[in-house]
């Protein structure tokens, strides 16, 4: 195996396009590890861990933009998730160990797939999109695309993810866990929830996505559907977790975990919609 | 096999090594600071836990080629004119310790952390160290240890 420190994305690019079997490497928290086991053996390694342009946060109006090699701990400290935004700095608190928040990266965490990815659910809450480029081509895919429709939208061989980007929401985004132990734990239900409410505290405007709820990190459209519209009290917090039952009932059917699932998802939704009222 | 640089413990070095080597390969094996310790080899146990540009990371997990042009700290770059990091004085007092596998692990960690602690609580202590495990002592020894460190280090 080579490795190359890529100097800039379209070095990266260029590098990618000329070698074949190439893996891409940020954070390598993941990664060292399956090439440890030998269950990834890339002849090429391209190392973007270094490459300034993929670890910055920018606002650009009335979006923000986070470069794809951008780590857990840079969003942590980051002054741009405060306020409505903080379910967000909260999910990404919640990932893995100090060690691997300095170093695990944002883009590391969609472009691998996980169900169980931290930082995905608030990114689909928020409607974000993901920039994946190649030599010769940009796409923008919206990361809940990105899952729900991989073979379409999933990462080509020659592309690299640049960036996430997502418009700055004008309501409160939130995010619960529940993992089988505070630090290191895969989560096995995360929910994130973007929720506006209007002067009479009605649903005015609500984006729900759930993780290691099905196969992969997904909207939740029957929730989202009950909510619209509603007074946001306690009583409708308690229907709400009666709907994402039902559709839990329906897509886990069958499944060992899903007397389990069903009853820890309660307090994992009421965590997460009732911090939108903090 | 490709050329890296990299400032240990206030040294530089310049190395020619392989290019699958991690970075815990190239402390151990060709700088031979066996402070570094493996144990789980995937991020779990935090026993190979060294400061890399001022931040605990896992060196099982870096490879050394990402480290080009990085200042690391191991548990042997702790000692100042012969005398004991605070940390490590710390521990010893407490008892903090007891095969010792993981503990130049759990000492990085609690450096790293108490370089931008500020009132530390017990929590926050146990948050800090939430990357490193022991299997002998339990961890209450090891955040009574952090806790006196940090008031060695403010004089309280």
């Amino acid at each position: 195996m080579i490795v190359k420190q890529a100097k800039s994305v379209e070095d990266a690019l260029e590098l990618l396009s000329h070698y074949g079997n190439c893996k891409i490497i940020a954070g390598g928290t993941d990664i060292i590890i399956q090439m440890n086991e030998k269950k990834v053996q890339p002849k090429v390694l391209i190392d973007i861990s270094k490459v300034e342009e993929l670890k910055k946060i920018e606002e650009d109006g009335d979006f923000i933009k986070i470069g794809s090699a951008v780590t857990y701990t840079d969003i942590i400290e980051s002054s741009i998730f405060e306020g409505n935004l903080s379910g967000f700095k909260k999910a990404c608190r919640l990932v893995g160990s100090p060690q691997i928040r300095n170093r695990g990266t944002i883009g590391g965490n969609i472009v691998n797939a996980s169900p169980a990815a931290d930082s995905v659910p608030p990114l689909i809450a928020l409607g974000a999109t993901i920039i994946l480029e190649s030599k010769n081509n940009i796409r923008e895919v919206k990361v809940e695309d990105y899952f729900s429709h991989s073979e379409t939208f999933g990462i080509r061989e020659y592309e690299i993810l640049t960036a996430i980007r997502f418009r700055k929401p004008k309501g409160v985004l939130t995010f619960a866990k529940l993992g089988l132990r505070k630090a290191l734990a895969i989560s096995r239900i995360s929910i994130a929830a973007l929720v506006e409410l209007d002067k009479d505290n009605k649903v005015s405007f609500v984006r729900i996505a759930s993780g290691s709820i099905g196969r992969y990190p997904m909207r939740e459209h029957e929730l989202e559907e009950f909510l619209q519209g509603k007074v946001f009290d306690d009583a409708v917090i308690d229907e709400a977790v009666k709907v994402l039952q039902g559709v839990m009932d329906v897509r886990l059917a069958n499944r060992s975990s899903l007397p389990y699932k069903r009853r820890a998802v309660e307090a994992v939704l009421k965590e997460a919609l009732g911090e939108v009222r903090k | 096999m490709i050329n890296i640089k990299l400032n240990v413990n206030g040294k530089d070095y310049s190395l020619e090594i392989e290019e699958d080597k991690r970075l815990i390969d190239v402390l151990r094996e060709d700088l031979r600071f066996t402070g570094v310790k493996e144990g789980c080899s995937e991020g779990e146990c935090g026993a190979c836990s060294v400061i890399m540009d001022g931040r605990i990371v896992n060196s099982c997990l870096v490879m050394a080629v990402q480290a080009n042009g990085s200042s690391i700290v191991t548990v042997e770059g702790l000692v100042k004119d012969g005398e004991l990091d605070p940390v490590q004085r710390a521990f010893i007092e407490k008892g903090a310790t007891q095969c010792g596998y993981c503990t130049p692990g759990f000492i990085m960690a609690a450096r790293a952390f108490l370089n931008r602690a500020k009132d530390p609580t017990r929590e926050e202590i146990r948050e800090a160290i939430s990357g490193n495990l022991c299997r002998c002592t339990g961890y209450n020894k090891i955040v009574d240890a952090i806790e006196e460190a940090y008031r060695y280090e403010k004089g309280i």
